[in-house]
């Protein structure tokens, strides 16, 4: 499996007219969406959902959709409500290999729900099906239930899911929750790693195959203050599929990547989140969620933001995925003779060691510095086709063009010391790099 | 028995520590948390910048806090818990200050602590995880720190309490050292079996807690008995203000948003029969010089409320 960068497509393709979002999600270079079936039945919907014919007005949106049949009250018309959606997708050659089922409010009181949500979901895998969907994302289940109370409350609603989930080869992704308390967020079911960790294994023990899987929530970790190297490195192989959203760390938003900014450094915790995904060696799927940005940005610059938004994401994959690339190839040499090829040395120097350096100051010619041998760029020319050149200097395209230009066809790949798994606690000054 | 206390800084003072003492008594307080770190400002630390109090012997330093034991005694104020000052290195900090941290101002603190007869002092892990990249390295750091002062609290009878801290990031509070309840029990284990005695517990501070939304009540259970002491304050979730309890608000419903009845129930679970502190000291610069006395009051009548609910027999009996 590689990643695949997702968009979630909520704030950017309207659902009965999908066609300029959807166009614009594919255009920007999106490989597939989240499937997001609260875009025909919201929390909104289901929260008078009994209670009011007419749905008090939320926004624009909903306000469009008053005349069709609710899927909350008729959740078999749920897949031909999210139909043109997913024609659309079809048509750009978007996957859609992953789906949201319909959720609740955080401060709902609507306990009375639980089986309105398990047909929902029910009949959001049954969908899943049909479009060769492989995820599905289901929420523990929160309203009305005491504290103590969740894991049999959710063991029960998951595993009633579990038999058609493995009919129809769908896996069931929990998420991290938020739980409202008097109006702030703070912790709630799967917050906590190891709490998450032990219901997936105790729900795939007692399904008897593995038809559970974890979606790690950026945005939710980032609420919660939370450690996210820790976090991924403790549930593992178990995330399946990353949501990819920002916040201020106090209110629920799904904002653009480093857009979340104080003091000049991001709020979001993007090293632990990078550090702990790097580490488990993810490829699972990268989903882009950014719809609060989208929704105060103009429709005229949409498609610039969302190619934007792909480019974030794809520099999250080439952070996330260093240490695969590294895997890759049995030989490798470096190009770059300072800080990042001594964080290279002290991150990676011992499991994928470099037959040497090279830099492009003659001086340097022949010292030895992190323990490799700082040698001419012309030296590149006698390696082996399948070693590749990293380069560990922060102008990549033009000493690619360089060694290009040199002849050099074997494999050139950049390096990063941006997010690392650990740092020193000094950064060389350029006179202290020779002298080393 | 529980017992109330609250620090002694912005109470507490040095040129006449015992009428500081008598003001607590009167306030409603049968214990104090002795604010040693005061005399060693974190601010100064962090910009590198070291005073010498803990260069005095360590017969000075006692001479130094005689007049506050005996202010203490002769209130009837019962010094459980003090707070060593901190943090106890500097990331990336001088070797002189960090050797000063580590050599002089800790086992001196571990003294002060005997000598006020205190079984309890609070330290706080290393914030190093952004260097070395993993919690469980950081935290390696910090058990090299408690193994060169455990065998000082075995010999003095003193419990070293970990307590958890958060850390920043973009002006956004996230969790820090000792967040994990379930780890800091294993590790409180591995010590105390290691040095055959109770010389590490935990100090669970409400208002770092409830900045990161952790369940106060899954928490306290996970720690049972290894939770030796407290520090009581609120916030808005946002910033460690070290407020009083159930002062913020953030809904129309106008009910407390950190989760004071969780913090009672875990407290209840675990039959939490030591002291309920306060660690309140900045609301005593937030209000008037002159209502400190009815402020005081005030926070012990939350601690008298809080030892209730906690020792409800009607609830421990359903």
């Amino acid at each position: 499996m590689s990643m695949n960068i997702l968009c979630a497509p909520s704030g950017l393709a309207a659902l009965e007219r999908p066609q300029k979002g959807i166009i614009d999600i594919a255009s920007a270079g999106f490989e597939g969406i989240l499937v997001d079936a609260a875009m025909c039945c919201s929390d909104h919907e289901l929260e008078f959902l009994g209670i009011c014919q007419n749905l008090p007005q939320k926004n624009r949106e909903e306000s469009k959709h008053r005349n069709r049949a609710k899927v909350s009250e008729h959740p078999e018309e749920l897949y031909n409500n999210l139909k043109p959606l997913l024609e659309q997708c079809k048509k750009e050659h978007l996957l859609t290999p992953i789906t949201r089922a319909p959720f609740l409010r955080r401060n709902t009181k609507r306990g009375d729900l639980k089986s309105v949500l398990a047909r929902l979901a029910e009949e959001s895998i049954h969908m899943c099906s049909e479009i060769g969907c492989g995820y599905l994302i289901v929420n523990p289940l929160f309203a009305e239930i005491g504290r103590g109370e969740e894991w049999k409350a959710s063991r029960e609603y998951y595993l009633s899911l579990a038999g058609t989930a493995l009919e129809n080869n769908v896996m069931i992704l929990l998420q991290n929750q938020c739980r409202e308390l008097h109006g702030r967020l703070v912790r709630g079911n799967c917050t906590e790693a190891e709490e998450a960790a032990a219901w997936i294994d105790r729900l795939n023990a007692e399904a008897g195959r593995e038809c559970f899987g974890f979606c790690m929530d950026a945005g939710i970790c980032s609420l919660c203050g939370q450690d996210m190297r820790e976090f991924a490195s403790v549930l593992g192989n178990r995330i399946k599929a990353v949501i990819l959203r920002d916040c201020d760390g106090h209110y629920e938003t799904a904002m653009l990547p480093f857009t979340c900014v104080n003091r000049g450094q991001s709020a979001t915790d993007w090293l632990g989140f990078i550090r702990g995904l790097r580490e488990i060696g993810f490829d699972g799927l990268l989903i882009m969620d950014f719809s609060t940005t989208a929704s105060a940005f103009s429709q005229f610059l949409r498609p610039q933001l969302i190619r934007f938004a792909w480019d974030v994401a794809e520099f999250i994959k080439w952070q996330i995925s260093m240490k695969n690339v590294l895997k890759k190839y049995d030989k490798r040499v470096l190009f770059g003779a300072g800080n990042m090829c001594r964080n290279y040395m002290k991150c990676y120097g011992d499991e994928f060691p470099p037959l040497f350096t090279c830099d492009n100051n003659k001086d340097r010619w022949g010292e030895w510095f992190e323990g490799l041998e700082i040698k001419p760029p012309e030296s590149l020319k006698l390696l082996p086709p399948d070693c590749a050149i990293f380069i560990c200097n922060i102008y990549y395209r033009e000493i690619e063009q360089q060694l290009r230009e040199m002849g050099i066809a074997g494999p050139i790949e950049y390096f990063n010391d941006e997010y690392m798994p650990s740092y020193y606690f000094d950064r060389l000054e350029y006179w202290e790099v020779s002298e080393q | 028995m529980i017992g109330i206390g609250v620090q002694t800084k912005n109470v507490v003072n040095d040129n006449h520590p015992e009428e500081g003492f008598v003001m607590l008594k009167r306030a409603g307080f049968s214990c104090a948390d002795f604010s040693l770190n005061a005399y060693l400002s974190n601010v100064s630390l962090y910009q590198s910048e070291k005073n010498d109090f803990f260069t005095q012997t360590i017969q000075e330093l006692e001479l130094f806090f005689t007049p506050h034991k005996q202010g203490a005694e002769a209130a009837g104020i019962t010094i459980n818990q003090m707070h060593m000052p901190y943090p106890v290195h500097v990331p990336g900090g001088d070797r002189e200050i960090n050797d000063y941290l580590w050599n002089q101002v800790a086992p001196k603190s571990m003294a002060v602590c005997a000598f006020f007869e205190c079984p309890y002092i609070v330290i706080h892990g290393f914030k190093l995880a952004h260097f070395l990249g993993a919690e469980e390295l950081e935290w390696q750091e910090t058990l090299k720190f408690i193994d060169s002062i455990a065998p000082l609290a075995k010999e003095m009878g003193i419990t070293i309490c970990i307590e958890n801290l958060y850390d920043g990031i973009g002006g956004h509070l996230v969790e820090g050292p000792c967040c994990n309840g379930k780890k800091a029990a294993e590790r409180i284990d591995y010590i105390n079996d290691k040095y055959g005695a109770e010389v590490l517990g935990f100090c669970f501070d409400t208002g770092h807690a409830n900045i990161v939304g952790i369940d106060f009540e899954g928490f306290i259970t996970t720690l049972g008995s290894r939770l030796k002491v407290l520090h009581i304050h609120d916030n808005d979730g946002i910033s460690d203000l070290h407020q009083i309890p159930f002062t913020f608000a953030k809904s129309r419903e106008n009910l407390s948003s950190t989760e004071w009845d969780g913090f009672i129930r875990g407290l209840r679970k675990i039959q939490f029969d030591r002291v309920l502190n306060f660690e309140t000291a900045p609301v005593l610069t937030a209000f008037p010089e002159p209502m400190k006395r009815d402020v005081l009051g005030f926070i012990a009548d939350i601690g008298r409320y809080f030892c209730e609910e906690i020792q409800r027999q009607d609830v421990i009996n359903s």
